[in-house]
């Protein structure tokens, strides 16, 4: 009995996950119900669709037999094309031993095709299309004219005999019915041009697929339906096809035209739509032109329209340098409302992996007595650079008189590395200048320049002679002292001077570049602030972090947590790193996968994969983004991605505007308490909750306690509604 | 215009003195008319003479300073204030308030310190003499225990076994770091592995968590390089305790002990006391080279009190009267004496008169109000020409004083608290016989008249 189990869920499974997605990908999707509703239409043509299926099973087996990406063959990404041409040969040709040799040829040939264009593409960032499917019938098209054991088919002219065969009268008369249906022509020919895709000019096959497209994603039926009406619209003007068009370059290229740039390769939004809306004339005239050099060799275009011009767009968006308003999908989740939502709620945490951590250069709490662009020195080529000081409470920088450097506050306070990084170079032979004299020969007095990256260094100035505690060459880490605050080089009174520069020379150029976090105090407000850079005035220290909860959340590759709860399976999670060095925690037994990054004080989830009523999850949704540091009682916030939120009117509505606004939030408020039976805030409860948010209304959704008690996870609850998951973890390190 | 000042006839001999750096006699005669913008008239007419003044603004002004002068220079610092320094709850909450714990030396000082708020597991619990109550008490709540002798040790273990409780303790270390005398009396010897004994004993039971160390090397230090050399030898021991017992020390406690800007007796003319800033540098650098890694530094504690509070309170005071001693010399009687100043017996604390008076100054010994030989403010201070009826201001009598005063002869006075804002507050009352006689018990046989 297991034997059976398991066979069903580690073999029948994702084989039949890999199958459905060879048809729901078609859309770009890989809705398992998309694609078992495209199945059952491909059989409205018996034989096409038993052809379609073969192929769909050739591919995969060839995929796994020639042992191409196991990730792209469970997208379905090497059997589509396959798809395609099984349906197409089997729409076109009637079948016999020459058929299905030709078949299993030219399918594999498309197999292989899809995983050479897909490395090569994929190295620029390009999908690949259906240009398999294309070359692939083509030849077929060629060849099958000189093998005499091929011929075409009537079935097409006469497909109605076909579906007797398949449903008797029953299924014909709900098929007329369907085709005799009392709409506008135009709506008729949408729906045609819809099940053209799969060789069809079936008004029910078009409304499945339309139902099946509504249930995947409301911006693709919107974009459908606005590709649609853009050709319509244009042809109207140009006159080019007086009849109207022709299903099948509406569906295959107008319509998918659309899709493809407003909302799949691209982030939805206004800027995604016009530009989609621009490409339906150019795919347009390319498909007229093209189709006249290829009807040369009596050859239809099919989708090639589409598939040059969204590859020409995608590779000219990616060679696009400006910030901006068109953002390419960074991370795709195969449907526009997960990566809208994704890319939304993850829009401040994209300086995580944009820049190079750096911390404050000193302890304790300094004040920026000088910020970019600052009066005194800091200008031109140099104004991206930070002077620190000390104060009191009355903002004086020097005890009861600033005779000496000794009697200021910073002078010989510890100066520290902001970062991981090399001792690239120091000067230390210059004296400390008398207050209120400067050194204008030796501008930067003492200094060091620390190599953190290439093209990423930080310079501070005007140490104090012969204190330095380290030598060049060296490796420091952030918060290692290297040397001490002093008085030397253009410097009238103890200062700290601080710039980051991408060259590593005295004197180079400054550029803008911010601290991973810092505290910040502005009248008497205490803030945390991330990827920032100070301002003028503003009382900075470095995020003192707790150790207990960095080492309980340093999930290391090979970290190993028992999770187990009443009423659900023991779990073990592990922690490992993709391909992309991205780190996730899997759990073993049900296969979820949630991605997490780590800053210095911040653990975060990324993205999670599996289950929702997996312990996993609920972990996910608890810790979703927690503050590593217990100085602070602050309530950390971040934005979930909205497509975690339940199905509903409400949420359909949303997704359908949301490339334009934004009204529901699904939020994540995070707080950390210290036990007061601790007294060095080993034992710390981390509360977090997800409320949704519409417009101003707030809804709490789930509630979470996680306990962390000297330096490991215990515990953590997580309520949804009635439901309490109460959950005991074991880490094993 | 105001009437001019009386000022009395006065004969003065020639001297030749000792003179300070500017060629004068020292004088002490620049009157301090306000506090913290409130006069100091006004203090006496609403609180009535004698009365201490705190200075909100100086507390937390030195608080700060102390915090910064260790936080610029080492990751991890925590102040706890010293109850027995100055234990009105008012002045310990403001410490509370700036984040500092608390360090009590008895049981009722820890009751006082749980009364303010203060969570078990940030009170610090030190002193040769605590009761099984009292650890009992200390153990429940968590709270930090300083281990000053095996007597207490073993009492404990006892306690702990019958709380059923692990306690997170300490020893307390003393050593020779070139101060005599030793401080040897309390806690268990360093150089003799007294020391390592007792963190042997600690590690080994199972009711004991051995936590920190914590040594205080002595009262108004004048060396930072003590510290140095205490520090030196804590991290030492913590290091041990880490590769040879598997024990990770969370804390250092380097007590207090730094000095308050006050003349010792005995000193001739100003000695310059090193400030916060310089035992901070020798204690952090010695800590930060003692070869810990980054991530298991050790919590650095300190347990200042009289340094942060003692030139926060003032002590106003009234001329009762003035005398010629048989020899000569001239004496002025106060209202207030050694019974509320107990420092006096220390110090030669700086005393300014409370008005504007002329140039003209004589020297006098000032004595209080009691009827006791001893008790002798100052015994020569050169001040203007005071009146009965004068006020004259104490400086840095903020530590000890308001612990240590007795009720003896007179009664203790008001202590005044002036906020940031300027605002005066009553923060302990003056006595009253009634409360004098509040714990009298008469006996049956004496209660009829």
């Amino acid at each position: 009995m297991t034997g059976i189990r398991h066979f069903i869920k580690n073999t029948l499974y994702p084989v039949l996950e890999e199958i459905l997605n060879s048809y729901s990908i078609l859309f770009f999707s890989n809705s398992k119900l998309l694609g078992a509703m495209l199945l059952l239409i491909t059989f409205f043509k018996p034989f096409a669709g038993v052809a379609g299926l073969v192929s769909v099973l050739i591919a995969i087996s060839f995929s796994y037999f020639t042992g191409i990406s196991r990730v792209g063959i469970q997208k379905g990404l090497f059997s589509f094309n396959a798809l395609m041409i099984g349906i197409g040969m089997g729409t076109f040709y009637n079948q016999g031993i020459a058929f299905w040799l030709l078949l299993f040829i030219v399918v594999m040939l498309s197999v292989v095709f899809s995983g050479v264009l897909h490395t090569l593409f994929s190295r620029q960032g390009l999908p690949f299309l259906a240009i398999p499917f294309i070359l692939c019938f083509w030849l077929v098209i060629l060849v099958s004219r000189e093998f005499a054991a091929i011929d075409l088919t009537t079935r097409n002219i006469y497909w109605l005999n076909e579906m007797y065969t398949v449903g008797d009268k029953p299924m014909v008369s709900l098929i007329l019915f369907f085709e005799k249906l009392p709409l506008h022509p135009l709506i008729i020919t949408f729906f045609k041009s819809l099940s053209s895709l799969f060789f069809q000019d079936n008004v029910l096959a078009g409304i499945i697929i339309f139902v099946g497209l509504l249930f995947h994603s409301r911006i693709t039926t919107s974009l459908v339906i606005i590709g649609f009406i853009s050709s319509v619209l244009f042809n109207h003007i140009v006159h080019a096809y007086d009849t109207g068009i022709n299903y099948y370059l509406m569906g295959g290229n107008f319509i998918m035209i659309t899709v493809a740039i407003g909302s799949f390769f691209v982030i939805p939004s206004f800027h995604s739509y016009v530009w989609a809306v621009v490409c339906v004339p150019v795919t347009f005239i390319i498909s007229i032109a093209l189709s006249k050099v290829t009807a040369l060799f009596q050859l239809p275009v099919y989708t090639w329209p589409f598939c040059f011009v969204t590859i020409i767009m995608v590779f000219f968006f990616s060679i696009k340098r400006q910030r901006g308003r068109l953002v390419l999908t960074p991370m795709q989740f195969y449907s526009p409302e997960k990566n809208l939502y994704n890319y939304v709620s993850t829009v401040e945490r994209r300086s995580y992996e944009n820049y190079i951590q750096l911390q404050l250069p000193f302890l304790g709490q300094w004040i920026v007595s000088q910020g970019y662009e600052g009066d005194i020195t800091h200008k031109g080529d140099w104004s991206k650079a930070l002077d620190f000081v000390i104060v009191d409470a009355e903002l004086k920088t020097y005890t009861q008189f600033a005779l000496k450097a000794e009697n200021f506050y910073c002078y010989n306070k510890p100066v520290l590395s902001p970062g991981y990084g090399t001792v690239w170079n120091i000067i230390d032979h210059i004296e400390d200048n008398e207050i209120g004299k400067i050194n204008q020969y030796q501008n930067w007095g003492n200094t060091i320049i620390i190599k953190h990256a290439e093209g990423l260094f930080t310079k501070m100035c005007h140490l104090r002679k012969h204190s330095f505690k380290v030598k060049i060459g060296d490796y420091v880490r952030p918060g290692d002292v290297v040397a001490a605050c002093g008085n030397s080089g253009r410097s009238p009174e103890p200062h700290l001077h601080f710039q980051v520069q991408s060259t590593p020379y005295i004197g180079s150029k400054t550029i803008a570049y911010p601290f991973a976090s810092y505290r910040t105090r502005t009248h008497e407000i205490t803030d945390m602030a991330e990827f920032k850079v100070p301002k003028e005035t503003e009382l900075v220290s470095n995020v003192v972090v707790n150790e207990s909860l960095a080492k309980a959340f340093e999930f290391l590759p090979g970290y190993r947590m028992d999770v187990s709860a009443e009423g659900f399976e023991s779990t073990t999670w592990e922690v490992f790193t993709d391909a992309y060095n991205y780190n996730y925690l899997y759990c073993h037994q049900t296969k979820a996968i949630a991605y997490f990054g780590r800053l210095n004080n911040v653990f975060y989830f990324m993205s999670f994969f599996g289950d929702q009523d997996s312990l996993l999850y609920a972990f996910y949704v608890s810790a979703y983004k927690v503050s590593l540091s217990t100085e602070l009682a602050t309530v950390i916030q971040d934005k979930f991605p909205l497509q975690m939120s339940s199905n509903n009117p409400g949420k359909w509505l949303q997704d359908l505007v949301a490339p334009f606004y934004i009204f529901r939030r699904l939020i994540f408020e995070c707080e950390n308490k210290t036990s007061s039976t601790d007294s060095f805030n080993e034992d710390v409860t981390i509360r977090s909750c997800q409320t949704m948010q519409y417009f101003a209304f707030k809804i709490i959704k789930t509630a979470s306690v996680i306990e962390v008690n000297n330096k490991k996870i215990t515990s953590f609850v997580f309520s949804k509604g009635q439901k309490n998951i109460q959950a005991q973890c074991v880490p094993k390190g | 215009m105001e009437k001019l000042k009386y000022e009395r006839p006065f004969l003065k001999k020639m001297s030749a003195g000792m003179m300070d750096k500017s060629g004068t006699q020292q004088s002490e005669f620049t009157p301090v008319t306000h506090i913290d913008e409130v006069s100091v008239k006004q203090l006496i007419a609403d609180y009535g003479s004698p009365v201490f003044v705190m200075s909100e603004r100086k507390i937390r002004y030195n608080y700060q300073s102390a915090v910064r002068a260790f936080t610029t220079r080492y990751p991890k610092v925590q102040f706890a204030w010293s109850y027995k320094t100055h234990y009105n709850n008012a002045i310990c909450r403001i410490f509370h308030q700036e984040g500092s714990w608390a360090e009590v030396v008895s049981g009722f000082e820890y009751r006082k310190a749980l009364n303010n708020g203060v969570p078990g597991s940030h009170i610090i619990f030190n002193g040769p003499d605590k009761h099984r109550d009292e650890l009992m008490l200390a153990v429940q709540h968590d709270s930090l225990i300083h281990i000053d002798h095996f007597e207490e040790l073993y009492t404990l273990i006892e306690v702990c076994t019958e709380a059923g409780k692990k306690a997170r303790v300490a020893i307390r270390v003393n050593m020779d770091t070139g101060i005599y005398p030793v401080w040897d009396r309390f806690g268990f010897n360093y150089e003799s592995g007294q020391a390592w004994a007792a963190i042997n004993k600690i590690v080994a039971s199972d009711q004991l968590q051995l936590t920190g160390l914590h040594a205080h090397i002595g009262t108004y230090m004048l060396s930072t390089a003590a510290y140095g050399v205490a520090a030196t030898k804590l991290s030492k021991l913590a290091s041990e305790c880490k590769t040879e017992l598997n024990t990770t020390i969370k804390y250092i406690d380097l007590g207090g002990g730094f000095p308050s800007a006050n003349t010792l007796k005995g000193s001739i003319g100003l000695v310059p006391t090193p400030t916060v800033d310089e035992f901070a540098e020798v204690i952090t650098t010695t800590i930060l080279n003692a070869g810990f890694k980054p991530d298991e530094l050790p919590l650095l504690i300190l347990e200042s009190g009289r340094v942060l509070i003692d030139d926060a309170g003032y002590l106003l005071g009234t001329v009762l009267a003035n005398k010629k001693l048989s020899d000569g010399r001239k004496a002025t009687i106060m209202d207030f004496g050694v019974n509320i100043m107990f420092t006096s017996f220390w110090y030669d604390h700086m005393i300014s008169p409370a008005q504007e008076a002329s140039q003209f100054n004589e020297e006098t010994v000032m004595y209080g109000p009691l009827c006791m030989n001893i008790d002798i403010v100052r015994e020569c201070v050169t001040l203007p020409l005071l009146n009965r009826g004068d006020h004259v201001v104490v400086h840095k009598v903020g530590a000890y004083n308001m612990t240590q005063w007795m009720q003896f002869i007179a009664m203790r006075p008001n202590i005044v608290l002036i906020d940031l804002q300027g605002r005066t507050h009553v923060i302990r009352k003056a006595e009253d016989l009634s409360y004098l006689e509040q714990l009298d018990v008469i006996p049956e046989h004496l209660s009829t008249k």
